[in-house]
């Protein structure tokens, strides 16, 4: 098959005797497809695609972005509000978060309607599973880095439930916070993991991905196993699932335009602000509401621990080769159940936050800062104080010729100019403006530095000097004033 | 049985078609990503900075006459999402009403210009500068650079300014 047109074969062979790339198109675009290409397939290749988008829009807002508390939420600031094309980036980045979220959690449910785990794809299915919680890692490391007040206190909120894991909570969550509270500390930690680890991690599951599910090829579809037609992953199947990126691009790029991503006023720990965490984390914080004390540790722990253990060893225990969903009523049930229940939670604590009219006014209130923040044009941060304009004293260092005396005895180590040595070698300029310092004084240092007291005694005094020598030592160094 | 496949072969014309869609399709994404990002990369580092204001550096007779006087100041530099303090050196020389004012940075390649007792030296390549400012060795293609600068009611007064190295004009950047 050409991939090339005529005037370029020759090149092309060129490049391909030296790369094998012909061998690796033939691999990459001519996968058997057992059914033909579906509409249904596009869902991983989307999740490929909005991984790309965090990795390029990251790399680019890293170019601004600062991992310090103190200056974090300026950073992102100047990126949503002044830096060209910084919103819709920001925004891109933040629409793609929660795609990922979205998207993995159908393609995960859409392999499992399928039967699509099992035997030959078991741990192309753990991957997958793996994948996901190293996607909620994203979430949550990323929700902190812009540092406002959602950030802040819904980091604060996960890193207290962290802490009360039994047993290892505690040590957990100083490791995670680099220490005993939501520091700058914390915040570099999470930057590390969200930039450097998380993304080398997903990288690698993803290749893995890939290779076992190429390895045990697609499953097709679980209404015709005996179906043994096939298409070729090229042009079909890569005709469609562009077609959906698209659809998909389009659409974050209009909710960005619509809708920008948020960034409230800078973290104010001192603030009675509401923390709510973001839509994917809703489940468990309504969840948290039914088992209090000693409790929390089922809805945060206990039944995540026991939804992700059944995943990973659902092609394990479920070793009928039946696949289509109408001879699954059990797995569809407990699918079923874990959906319905898990958008039930969400909505309820929608409801439950619209229905309580402290909670809806102090909520509205604080959408409305947000909102207003937002809007209002980007101030930068000034950073060392007030940018007041000043000059420091003026200092004589030439020019000023020392007598002859000056250069002999006290040069070596205080200059030529006496603008000092090292820091035990200390210059003399302005030393006359010091608080109740007469020539009186410097005779004295002169004659015995260690008995007048100098707090850094001279490791030698010059008593023999003649008391003209002196006195011409003593007046050019009044000399040297500051002021 | 054998896989087998759906046509036996595709039309050349559907395949080409379909595979130009999808070539437009991801050129057209990574092209509009691509502008997106470069503008948002590139465009920051043109963006006009405010002018300089006065700097004051004490009043006139406070400054001794025939004297190099170093002078640290304080100016305010923007910096994408900041607002920044940072100190520049200057060396100040005054004779009578008149007032020289050198910048410490060295035209050539920009390290900080001292000043001995009879002349200037940049130690990192070794250009040497009278008192005056006019060049006498080395590699700097110019004489120090002069700022500008003000007396009001016996104040001095100096606007900061940076300027392009390694060329022979004084231009300010």
């Amino acid at each position: 098959m050409k991939y090339s047109t005529p005037q370029f074969a020759g090149l092309y062979d060129w490049i391909d005797e030296r790369t094998g790339v012909k061998a690796i198109l033939h691999e990459l675009l001519e996968e058997p497809i057992r059914g033909g290409a579906r509409w249904a397939y596009v869902f991983g290749s989307i999740l490929l695609f909005l991984f790309t988008i965090q990795v390029v829009t990251g790399i680019v807002l890293s170019l601004y972005y600062v991992p310090s508390a103190d200056h974090a939420h300026a950073s992102v600031a100047y990126i949503q509000k002044a830096v060209p094309g910084g919103a819709l980036l920001r925004g891109l980045h933040h629409y793609s978060a929660s795609g990922m979220v979205i998207f993995a959690i159908i393609h995960l449910a859409q392999t499992f309607i399928y039967g699509a785990y099992k035997k030959k794809r078991e741990l192309v299915w753990i991957a997958g599973g793996v994948m996901l919680l190293i996607i909620f890692g994203f979430a949550f490391t990323g929700y902190l880095l812009p540092w406002d007040q959602a950030a802040y206190f819904g980091t604060k909120v996960g890193a207290s439930i962290a802490g009360e894991i039994p047993v290892v909570g505690a040590i957990q969550q100083k490791i995670m916070l680099g220490g005993n509270d939501l520091t700058t500390a914390t915040l570099s930690r999470f930057f590390t993991a969200h930039v450097f680890l998380l993304p080398l991690a997903l990288g690698a599951f993803v290749a893995l991905h890939l290779l076992l599910f190429r390895r045990a090829k697609p499953a097709g579809p679980f209404h015709s196993n005996d179906d043994h037609r096939t298409e070729h992953f090229y042009p079909k199947q890569i005709f469609k699932d562009t077609m959906a990126i698209l659809a998909v691009f389009v659409v974050m790029v209009w909710i960005v335009q619509m809708n920008p991503a948020e960034l409230g006023p800078p973290a104010d720990p001192t603030s009675d602000y509401l923390a709510r965490p973001p839509w994917y984390f809703l489940p468990l914080f309504q969840l948290l509401k039914y088992f209090p004390g000693k409790f929390t540790v089922i809805p945060t722990v206990i039944l995540p621990g026991i939804v992700f253990t059944l995943l990973f060893l659902l092609p394990f225990f479920d070793r009928s080769e039946k696949r289509h969903p109408r001879q699954r009523p059990i797995a569809m049930a407990v699918l079923s159940l874990l959906l319905i229940g898990s958008i039930g939670l969400m909505l309820l604590s929608k409801y439950e936050d619209r229905k309580n009219p402290d909670f809806k006014a102090k909520l509205t209130e604080q959408e409305e800062d947000a909102r207003e923040f937002l809007k209002a044009p980007f101030e930068p941060q000034v950073v060392g104080g007030a940018a007041t304009i000043a000059s420091t004293p003026a200092v004589v260092v030439a020019n000023a010729e020392p007598p002859a005396i000056y250069v002999e005895s006290c040069a070596e180590c205080h200059g030529n100019h006496a603008e000092g040595g090292t820091d035990d070698e200390p210059s003399l300029l302005g030393i006359i403006e010091k608080k109740n310092r007469t020539k009186e004084d410097l005779l004295k240092i002169i004659n015995n530095s260690r008995s007048y007291g100098l707090k850094k005694p001279m490791p030698r005094s010059f008593p023999d000097l003649s008391n003209e020598d002196k006195v011409a030592i003593v007046e050019w160094i009044d000399g040297l004033k500051t002021k | 049985m054998k896989d087998q496949p759906i046509k036996k072969s595709d039309k050349f014309e559907r395949r080409s078609f379909l595979g130009a869609i999808i070539g437009l399709t991801s050129t057209a994404i990574a092209a509009f990503l691509g502008i997106t990002m470069a503008r948002f990369s590139i465009l920051p580092a043109f963006s006009k900075s405010k002018e300089a204001g006065w700097i004051d550096l004490g009043k006139l007779t406070d400054l001794p006459e025939n004297k190099l006087i170093k002078k640290s100041i304080t100016v305010a530099q923007e910096a994408g999402w900041g607002e920044f303090k940072a100190s520049r050196l200057l060396w100040v020389m005054r004779k009578g009403e008149a007032v020289s004012i050198f910048s410490a940075v060295c035209p050539h390649l920009g390290c900080t210009v001292n000043a001995k007792e009879e002349h200037f030296l940049c130690a990192c390549h070794g250009s040497e500068w009278n008192h005056a400012g006019q060049k006498l060795a080395g590699p700097a293609p110019r004489n120090l650079d002069q700022l500008e600068h003000r007396i009001e009611n016996n104040l001095l007064q100096v606007r900061y300014q940076d300027f392009k190295q390694g060329i022979s004009i004084q231009e300010s950047i």
